[in-house]
């Protein structure tokens, strides 16, 4: 793999089907778009029968109205053989730079259709019986803007053919019988601990909103509505009252949805239980057509792979809080989309697009006696993210500054991490594409603790030009030596910030976490000395006075 | 006396293993405690027993010793417990933070609540300074050294002990850093200083930024301790150098590692494998797994032919990321003393563990809570009257009671049942972490060998081999202090790299030939201080290449004529790195020009090995067709079948053992279950057959 955001940054899941293109195992790059895997699998199969598939064939599959999420997400897979018998199918999914259309870098957030988003490949193969279909494989290159596409496709492709190998090993030595006996073990494993689980939480439907600030053309307030029913060991998830608008320019595909839904509700588990069919068979679903997030086909899907895609996970950690505040930490980010850089080479002229997927933090969430921490939230997944001297030694980019910003992780008793403060620097003329939210609706806290703090993009920064940004910023152009600065949101924070120990919020300002002002404005704590100092230490008796002042207040406000 | 012994040491988590190699290449072996924090009285105690039994005085023994070799668990304690220096870390402007973000990795991504790893260099000791540096290593802003002063008395205000100096591109222009020693070196005297192109001089910077802070934190303890460790040798009469096992399964001088403390990483367990590599290579196995369970921990490493893998790219260890070659193996709580409890109604084993003391219940020293050992001593599997050749004792006294008290009666089983669980729950812990090793390298356990050894290693290693259906254990004679014994089989390896980005097509030959010119001075040197000569020293180069826009470069060996690069040599190893990347990745991209991104060398200083005679086993008599010394009841399947014992000194080359049997060793004990077969071949293995 050639691009970075693949060799550098783990933007890849490899999973194992069974012959009938249900989900048995995987390796987790990002867990919502594994959940997506199977989807189109089962459409090839469908299309093709189960005997228009050969040994040697390799398939690829883009198409959000076949099961995929967004166009720019390639599953690459190959079916793998016992005798006649269509015993697994390998595949592997990752996320490319470019996939043709309207716009370069796989995200045209104003596209008025799906065909002006990109190519789409409901199921194509591209080997046949061992034989390369170079036909197939250069019209693919020709409707692809970036040189390092092929080099891609074809690392994705090998992928393929070593995990078709290697099961095709695993399936002659233990024979088909004895693979799909594993197969339906492991699954109705993960099902009867699924249900387990369920059966523990208290019985009840329970419904939350959550809200994408605005489509990419500024459509405000995107309502994502959930009822959560549980009932015995059985879990209804039903988004009926999403938004039925039918002129957004962000839909999250079905597959996209139903990804998201697992994604959630497998950080509310023990994370032991193997993630395969078993959770999908456990979910009874319901995600009414023509909604956002099941639209009519045709639609957009671009920018909703993130929003309304992740509101799915945080509509259904807020509605289980009001039972399980404990377990229920929305595990999702308000990234609208990655900042994208275009421009061209200095000394080349070769077009380069930087996903900007480098190393930062946002939107990590505290959870019971737990505060945010790292860089993103646990079920981001594995997406490891670009470092300042790689992606110097690629893009005509200088990375110069990630560094968390102080105040910005929501208040609580147990505090929400930092977002970054980001700034990147561009040596060559190029523009700037993104799509903000989470200014208006930034992550939410839990159990009363605070909102994150929102995210802020000014382009141009530093300059006469300096703008914030309010919704889309869409290819603006950056000079030589320009700049834009992102700051990143920061995670909620979990339970009553005046109920967090003081040593810990003055941990916190030593560690320019959070400032000594904020320690006195949010957690009710006063601390003495200096953080230059190093010398911090709580004034106990003016912190229990305050922490009574403002209980008061607020009690007050309360009554009024 | 001859002046020729050898001896290695590995100080483990309960045990110190000695092996003494004599000039016939016979061999001893000894444990003692292992004493904390200082591992080294404990060292220079066994060194004194080692002597005892010589007929000798430690001085005497010592000025007869031509190598000392050490493996060392100093560095990895000091990140299990989190207890190194004050550490802090300067960083270039605006990355401060890179450290914690950890490019975005967590190690359970389905766990919310998963903690985070204790920082070793807090926020407020983790500072930015001015300075920026381009991809070139051009200046793009000139070093701050007023803000690095400022920094660096915020640091001396919080006591900082050590600094890890990480800048952007510092491993292609080491100025900064360099100067930034200098102002360290004015405003905090007494502080060790870690700079990130001299530890790891590679991109990318969270992978330096990690390893430089390991370095930083575990530095002063492990400096500390291998110069004490030296004194005392040295006091003691020993004239040569100290010898350290390095993660990268080659050894160098205390001196040297004093000065890189990340590297002894692992130092103990990589001279077991590297051991188990030459053990079974001359026993014509070459692929297996090798397993080490000692009182407190087991290890497990796949090797395939004959080499264990070593990778230099996102190791994680303890938490954080060592970007250095490093064997790979993984380690579980599991060991003879490891604690068996019951909780939630479910039996579990481990990794708390009883150590040495108090130790297991049957050591009489005070220990209530049962262990694996105690398990083994009641279901007949070792001596119940004493271990170690007789020379601990076992008090074994109300043992039954105390196994069914805390075990069987939450379980409603007697002292037997107990004890058949917690052997079953270990083995399956050990069994594991085997599969772990062999299914993520996406190899059947079933194809492979196993070598065994640890103090408690062949007692447990026939029931795992049972479950994974490896059906041939090796286990050496020498096992109890095997990896004592691997690090005398080790060769010196110093490691260098250079960072060198360029298409390949146009690489500049020159320029490479400069690099290893440096590169291969400065391992001599290194190895001349150690007493080496530049005839025993064997270079391996390599070029590391990817394809244009990949960042994870692979190294390549580089061809080359008489170990430079000369006309058509570059061709060749562009098309080697074609191949391999065709063999490792299924593609090749043979259109597009690979790009250099750098030089390196590994330099190899061989040793003799430890195996005249052929006989790696012990010192004492051995005939052939020996008799059983004892029987005694042991427990195998649902039953006690009476179960001859057999003196492991007085069997020899060729001896044939049949399954139920117990050979007991000076330190060890191998447990053959019925239908378990065993031979003694020459070099000392018992070669088990299963089934």
């Amino acid at each position: 793999a050639t691009t970075p955001i693949l060799n550098q940054s783990n933007e890849r899941n490899a999973t194992i089907l069974d012959g009938r293109g249900r989900l048995a195992a995987l390796s987790v790059g990002i867990p919502q778009f594994m959940l997506s895997s199977t989807l189109p699998v089962r459409f090839a199969l469908e299309f093709f029968g189960a005997e228009g598939l050969y040994p040697g064939d390799v398939l690829v599959a883009n198409d959000p109205y076949h099961g995929g999420g967004h166009l720019p997400d390639y599953n690459v897979f190959a079916p793998v053989f016992a005798g006649d018998e269509l015993a697994l199918i390998a595949s592997i999914q990752c996320h490319h730079a470019d996939t043709g259309g309207g716009m370069p870098g796989g995200y045209n957030a104003e596209a008025i259709d799906i065909w002006a988003e990109g190519v789409r490949f409901p199921a194509v193969k591209v080997y046949e019986r061992g034989e390369e279909r170079r036909d197939v494989l250069y019209m693919m290159k020709v409707n692809n803007r970036t040189p390092s596409f092929m080099g891609d496709l074809r690392a994705q492709i090998g992928a393929a053919q070593i995990g078709v190998r290697r099961l095709g090993e695993i399936v002659e030595r233990y024979g088909a019988d004895a693979v799909r006996g594993a197969v339906d073990h492991s699954i109705a494993y993960a099902a009867r601990r699924f249900r387990e689980e369920v059966a523990s939480w208290p019985d009840g439907r329970y419904e939350a909103d959550a809200w994408v600030d605005h489509d990419p053309i500024g459509n405000p307030d995107i309502q994502v509505h959930v009822a959560v029913s549980v009932d015995g060991d059985r879990l209804t998830v039903d988004f009926s009252g999403s938004d039925e608008r039918q002129d957004l320019k962000a839909y999250s595909s079905f597959g996209n949805t139903r990804g998201y839904v697992v994604a959630q509700l497998a950080t509310m588990m023990d994370p032991a239980i193997p993630k395969n069919e078993g959770f999908f068979d456990s979910i009874d679903l319901v995600v009414p057509k023509g909604c956002v997030l099941n639209p009519h086909e045709g639609r957009t899907v671009a920018a909703g792979t993130h929003h309304p895609g992740v509101e799915v996970g945080e509509a259904i950690a807020k509605a289980l809080a009001q039972v399980l505040p404990e377990r229920s930490c929305p595990q999702i980010y308000k990234l609208g989309m990655p900042t994208v850089i275009y421009g061209q080479q200095p000394d080349s002229g070769e077009v380069f697009v930087d996903h900007s997927v480098d190393v930062l933090a946002a939107y990590c969430n505290a959870v019971k006696d737990q505060d945010g921490w790292g860089s993103m939230p646990a079920s981001f997944g594995n997406l490891i993210r670009a470092t300042a001297e790689i992606n110097e030694s690629i893009f005509p980019v200088r990375h110069e500054c990630c560094d968390y910003r102080t105040d910005s992780g929501g208040p609580g008793q147990w505090r929400g991490c930092p977002g970054s403060r980001v700034v990147k620097r561009v040596l060559v003329p190029a523009s700037v594409t993104t799509y903000m939210v989470g200014m208006k609706y930034p992550m939410s806290g839990v159990a009363g603790g605070a909102d994150g703090a929102p995210n802020h993009l000014t382009v141009r920064a530093g300059t006469e030009h300096a703008e914030p940004v309010p919704c889309m910023a869409n290819a603006i152009p950056h000079g030589a030596g320009e700049a834009f600065e992102y700051l990143y949101g920061g995670g909620g924070g979990w339970g009553d910030p005046l109920e967090r120990d003081p040593r810990a919020v003055c941990e916190d300002a030593l560690d320019e976490y959070v400032s000594v002002e904020a320690a006195e404005r949010d957690y009710g704590v006063v601390l003495r000395g200096s953080v230059e100092g190093c010398d911090l230490a709580v004034d106990a008796e003016a912190t229990r006075a305050l922490r009574e002042r403002l209980r008061a207040a607020r009690a007050g406000q309360g009554g009024a | 006396m001859a002046p020729s012994y050898r001896i290695g040491v590995d100080v483990g988590g309960t045990f110190t293993d000695f092996v003494l190699v004599r000039g016939d290449g016979s061999l001893a072996l000894r444990k003692t405690p292992t004493t904390l924090p200082d591992q080294s009285l404990g060292v220079m105690r066994g060194i004194e027993v080692l002597a005892e039994a010589e007929g000798c005085s430690a001085r005497e023994l010592l000025a007869a010793t031509e190598l000392v070799v050490h493996g060392t668990t100093t560095a990895d304690n000091t990140m299990i417990e989190m207890t190194g220096a004050v550490t802090g870390l300067l960083t270039t402007e605006g990355h401060r933070d890179e450290i914690e973000l950890r490019r975005g990795f967590k190690e359970d991504i389905w766990d919310p609540a998963a903690p985070p790893p204790v920082p070793i260099a807090p926020r407020r000791r983790r500072l930015g300074v001015p300075e920026r540096l381009d991809f070139r290593g051009e200046v793009v802003r000139p070093l701050d050294e007023d803000a690095v002063r400022a920094a660096a008395r915020r640091l001396a205000r919080q006591d900082v002990e050590s600094v890890a100096v990480c800048l952007l591109f510092s491993y292609v222009n080491p100025a900064h850093e360099q100067r930034v020693r200098e102002i360290l070196a004015e405003e905090l005297p007494r502080a060790r200083v870690s700079l990130s192109h001299e530890v790891m001089p590679t991109a990318p910077e969270f992978e330096r930024t990690s390893t430089t802070l390991v370095d930083a934190y575990v530095g002063p303890r492990v400096e500390t301790y291998l110069r004490r460790l030296e004194q005392a040798l040295r006091d003691a009469g020993y004239a040569r150098d100290l010898l350290i096992m390095q993660s990268n399964g080659g050894i160098m001088t205390a001196d040297f590692l004093a000065k890189k403390a990340v590297a002894v990483l692992g130092s103990g367990p990589t001279g077991g494998v590297m051991g188990a590599c030459a053990v079974g290579e001359r026993a014509g196995v070459r692929d297996f797994v090798a397993v080490d369970m000692g009182g407190t921990s087991y290890e497990a490493c796949l090797v395939r032919d004959a080499r264990p893998r070593i990778e230099s790219f996102w190791n994680w260890r303890h938490r954080y990321l060592v970007g250095l070659p490093m064997v790979q193996m993984h380690s579980i709580g599991a060991g003879g003393g490891s604690i068996a409890s019951v909780e939630a109604g479910a039996l579990r084993v481990g990794p708390e563990s009883a150590g040495a003391d108090p130790g297991p219940i049957c050591y009489g020293r005070g220990g209530t809570r049962p262990t694996v050992t105690d398990a083994n001593v009641v279901l007949g599997y070792l001596n119940p009257e004493a271990l170690c050749g007789g020379e601990f004792k076992l008090d074994t006294d109300g043992l039954g009671e105390a196994l069914e008290r805390e075990i069987g009666a939450p379980l409603g089983l007697d002292a037997v049942g107990a004890a058949h669980g917690i052997f079953r729950i270990v083995n399956a812990n050990m069994a594991n972490a085997i599969r772990r090793v062999s299914s993520h390298a996406g190899v059947d356990p079933r194809d492979l060998s196993m070598v065994v050894y640890g103090g408690n290693g062949p007692v447990h290693a026939g029931q795992q081999a049972e479950e994974l259906g490896i059906r041939r254990l090796l286990v050496p004679k020498t096992s109890p202090a095997f990896s004592a014994l691997g690090l005398l089989i080790a060769d010196y390896v110093v490691e260098a790299q250079r960072s060198y980005i360029a298409p390949a097509g146009r690489a500049d030959a020159a320029h490479v030939n400069g690099r290893l010119d440096e590169m291969e001075a400065q391992a001599l040197d290194e190895l001349r201080l150690a007493g080496l000569g530049a005839s025993d020293v064997d270079f391996e180069r390599s070029l590391t290449l990817c394809y244009p826009g990949q960042t994870f470069d692979m190294p390549v060996p580089a061809v080359l004529t008489d170990g430079r690069l000369a006309e058509g040599d570059l061709e060749r190893s562009i098309d080697a790195f074609h191949d391999l990347h065709q063999e490792l990745h299924s593609y090749a991209m043979r259109d597009e020009e690979p790009v250099v991104r750098g030089v390196r060398v590994q330099a190899v200083g061989r040793t003799p090995k430890p195996f005249r005679k052929g006989a790696a086993g012990s010192d004492r008599g051995a005939a052939s067709g020996a008799a059983p010394v004892s029987r005694r009841p042991a427990w195998f399947g649902e039953q006690f079948l009476d179960t001859p014992v057999y003196d492991g000194d007085r069997l020899g080359p060729g001896q044939r053992l049949e399954g139920p049997a117990i050979v007991e060793e000076q330190f060890t004990t191998i447990v053959l279950a019925p239908g378990h077969r065993a031979e003694l071949d020459a070099a000392g293995n018992y070669v088990v057959e299963l089934g």
